[in-house]
């Protein structure tokens, strides 16, 4: 009769639900000092050691806390740190989606410094669930990093120096490229200067100056704001911020169909940089800004916006040099274009302002 | 070195651990958790007898029926002292673990390996028949079930018969030969009823008559057996039906299981609930986790989430497109289908649509989104 029940089970698709085991195991390092907070789930406690003094199916915080030295004494024989003592704190309790956890502060002491490298090693219910796994992060002042350990994977060996500072500084100004890349509002606005940039001169180094001088004081306006906001010197409401970031694409593009400015365009390209720069610093709150190393992951995005917005210059410039002169330029490419921005850009703007998604682009 | 990730972009990604901070309970008798049995429970007191693949096979039959993942690692964990020359029954149990971390492969020859030794495993050839049918692959089912006539009562070879051919444009037939089985066997147990139960609706539904259906689901239920199938089908049902409210009263106590969640969820939306947006993001929450663990077990329900729940049609065309080549039943095909539709890729819907004019089921709901496709 068994085999018929369970044919017949999945007969139909296989479910499961609750969760897998998981615990979660946080570390941080600073300095010469390893923490670590360690979450795991009653359940799984309540299998491995057993929780429910009095068999009545329910865990209280009394019966798990006239527990404690053995869970400490069971979980810290199954995770160790090489060459540190793990030294374990208060036991606390904490609620996660599939039920409550046991939380297991500890301390490790490694000695005078931490060692080059962290050798972790795992076995927690390895051989009571080969499917639990152990949910690690772990943060090093700037880096943090994450991994799972379990049965596949019980040792794992983390660089507490973490990566160096050359290579932060590189992930930092990787996003600043990226960034401009994909942060059509900036592209556009750099466009509407430089489109009209070309014509103001007969030969190409007249022109080129033109363009680094607009390119110039839109980068340095942008950088004097992104220090300040993201050193927390001055901060403005991100919607109000995005919304000037779009009326400034309208207003540069306009300024092409019905030309105000002729003369200083490095003048309103600096203005309106300003502008810019709060823009380029909400992205770096976003990515988290380290506070050891802050001027660094500073000084690393702004560089990369820079190298980015160099490439699209250097794309532009001798195109748009070459055809100045064409009809197709004049016209289709000058005046379509920017007609074409100050629409994209007043939808942003309304978009922005009204705090609507018309999810027209 | 793979499975670490460099993470810069950190925020959120580890806020979906825990809820809340930490605390220190007032209470000594504060109940922190509440476990599935008690120790003189009977199942409790069952499992610590057992031993060996009886033990694994114990604990797979409470993961089924709870839809409790923890089981299936306490089953891996009876079954690691196998050997290297397993007997018969070992094979079979780890070819239900490995079906159910969807290695189908690694199953079916480890069911095969099972049945050499013991050619009459009636449990062997229905599980290699359900794998079958989930990818597909229905004249092999069908070969399966044809193995199973002499060996197994007629109930489960019809049962296994009427599923392949509900699947494949005779749900007619399959209904009237599973029914007339059915009312043959008065004796059946309620498990045995509440399959063929739920199968007698699910048919019903396919040909097109909803009264019918409703009325075995209602039998089914009335058995009183808790069943996540049974829920999750007759909740769709009813979703279909537009008849959301009843499914947050059918499925009230039953959140736990994602499955069932995601029904709520859907549920609760199609009412304008002010609860839909916490249920999807608890919905969310899981599969972020499942994520964090390298496993996305559940990429239909995940599909259907992302397109009905969050709307972002192609994540869930790239989660139902992925989950479709290891599953191919009916719901798979759905969201599929709804996926490509909705994000305007009408070339991903092929599998499927190939897969529907091969088998030529039936639903008029699926018709009518092939119908849109083409």
């Amino acid at each position: 009769m068994k085999h018929f029940l369970l044919a017949l089970l999945l007969l139909s698709t296989t479910a499961h639900a609750h969760k897998p085991s998981d615990s979660y195991l946080a570390l941080t390092g600073e300095g010469k000092e390893l923490r670590g907070q360690w979450d795991i789930a009653l359940r799984d406690l309540e299998y491995a050691i057993g929780l429910d003094a009095d068999g009545d199916g329910a865990i209280t915080w009394g019966e798990l806390r006239r527990k404690q030295s053995e869970i400490a004494a069971y979980a810290f024989a199954r995770f160790t740190v090489r060459d540190c003592r793990i030294k374990p704190g208060p036991l606390l309790v904490d609620e996660h989606t599939d039920g409550a956890y046991a939380v297991l502060q500890f301390t490790a002491d490694c000695g005078e410094a931490l060692p080059k490298r962290l050798e972790l090693e795992y076995s927690l219910f390895a051989d009571l669930d080969p499917t639990h796994r152990g949910l690690l992060r772990a943060q090093f002042g700037a880096q943090t990093v994450t991994g799972v350990l379990g049965p596949d994977q019980p040792r794992l060996s983390l660089d507490p120096e973490g990566r160096t500072r050359l290579e932060q500084f590189l992930d930092y100004a990787r996003e600043g490229v990226w960034h401009i890349w994909i942060g059509f509002d900036h592209v556009l606005f750099l466009l509407s200067l430089l489109l009209p940039a070309v014509l103001a001169a007969p030969r190409f180094a007249p022109a080129f100056w033109e363009v680094f001088r607009v390119v110039t004081a839109f980068t340095v306006a942008h950088s004097i704001t992104l220090a300040l906001a993201a050193l927390s010197v001055v901060s403005l409401p991100s919607r109000l911020v995005e919304s000037a970031i779009a009326a400034s694409v309208v207003l540069a593009a306009l300024n092409n169909l019905f030309p105000v400015v002729h003369r200083g365009r490095w003048l309103v390209a600096f203005t309106f940089g300003l502008i810019h720069g709060f823009g380029f610093a909400s992205v770096l709150t976003e990515l988290g800004l380290p506070k050891e190393s802050l001027l660094l992951a500073l000084v690393g995005f702004n560089l990369g916006v820079e190298a980015g917005q160099l490439c699209i210059v250097a794309a532009f410039l001798p195109v748009a040099y070459l055809l100045r002169h064409t009809w197709m330029y004049r016209r289709v490419i000058l005046l379509g274009g920017s007609a074409l921005i100050v629409l994209i850009a007043a939808l942003w703007m309304v978009e922005r302002v009204f705090d609507l998604r018309l999810g027209l682009i | 070195m793979k499975q670490i990730r460099v993470a810069l972009i950190s925020g959120g990604f580890w806020a979906l651990g825990a809820l809340a901070a930490p605390y220190t309970p007032q209470d000594e008798n504060t109940v922190l958790e509440r476990l599935p049995m008690r120790r003189s429970d009977p199942v409790a007191a069952e499992l610590r007898q057992l031993r060996g693949a009886a033990l694994a096979r114990r604990y797979f039959e409470l993961a089924m029926s709870q839809g409790d993942p923890r089981y299936v690692g306490y089953a891996e964990a009876a079954l690691r002292n196998a050997g290297n020359d397993p007997p018969a029954e070992v094979l079979f149990v780890r070819g239900l673990l490995k079906q159910y971390r969807h290695d189908f492969n690694g199953a079916l020859a480890d069911l095969e390996a099972a049945l050499k030794q013991a050619p009459e495993h009636i449990g062997a050839r229905a599980w290699r028949a359900a794998i079958f049918m989930v990818r597909a692959e229905y004249a092999a089912a069908r070969e399966e079930c044809r193995a199973l006539e002499p060996l197994a009562s007629d109930l489960l070879a019809t049962g296994c018969r009427s599923a392949v051919d509900g699947a494949t444009g005779k749900a007619r037939p399959a209904y009237d030969e599973l029914k007339a089985e059915l009312e043959a066997r008065p004796d059946a147990a309620p498990e045995i009823r509440l399959w063929t139960l739920t199968r007698l609706a699910e048919f019903a539904g396919r040909f097109g008559d909803p009264l019918l259906a409703e009325r075995h689901f209602r039998e089914a239920l009335a058995l009183g057996v808790r069943d996540d199938f049974l829920l999750a089908s007759y909740a769709d049902f009813l979703l279909e039906q537009g008849r959301p409210q009843e499914v947050g009263t059918l499925l009230r106590k039953w959140g736990q299981s994602d499955n069932l969640l995601l029904r709520i969820a859907l549920a609760a939306k199609a009412q304008n609930l002010p609860e839909a947006q916490k249920h999807a993001q608890a919905l969310g929450e899981r599969f972020a986790a499942a994520g964090l663990r390298g496993e996305r077990l559940h990429l239909a329900e995940e599909a259907r989430y992302l397109l009905d729940l969050k709307g972002d049609p192609n994540a869930a065309l790239a989660a139902a497109s992925e989950n479709w080549k290891s599953q191919r039943e009916p719901r798979d095909a759905a969201v599929l289908l709804e996926a490509a539709l909705a994000a305007r890729e009408r070339k991903a819907a092929a599998p499927a649509l190939r897969w529907l004019e091969e088998s030529g089921f039936e639903d008029a709901r699926l018709r009518r989104l092939a119908a849109q496709l083409k």
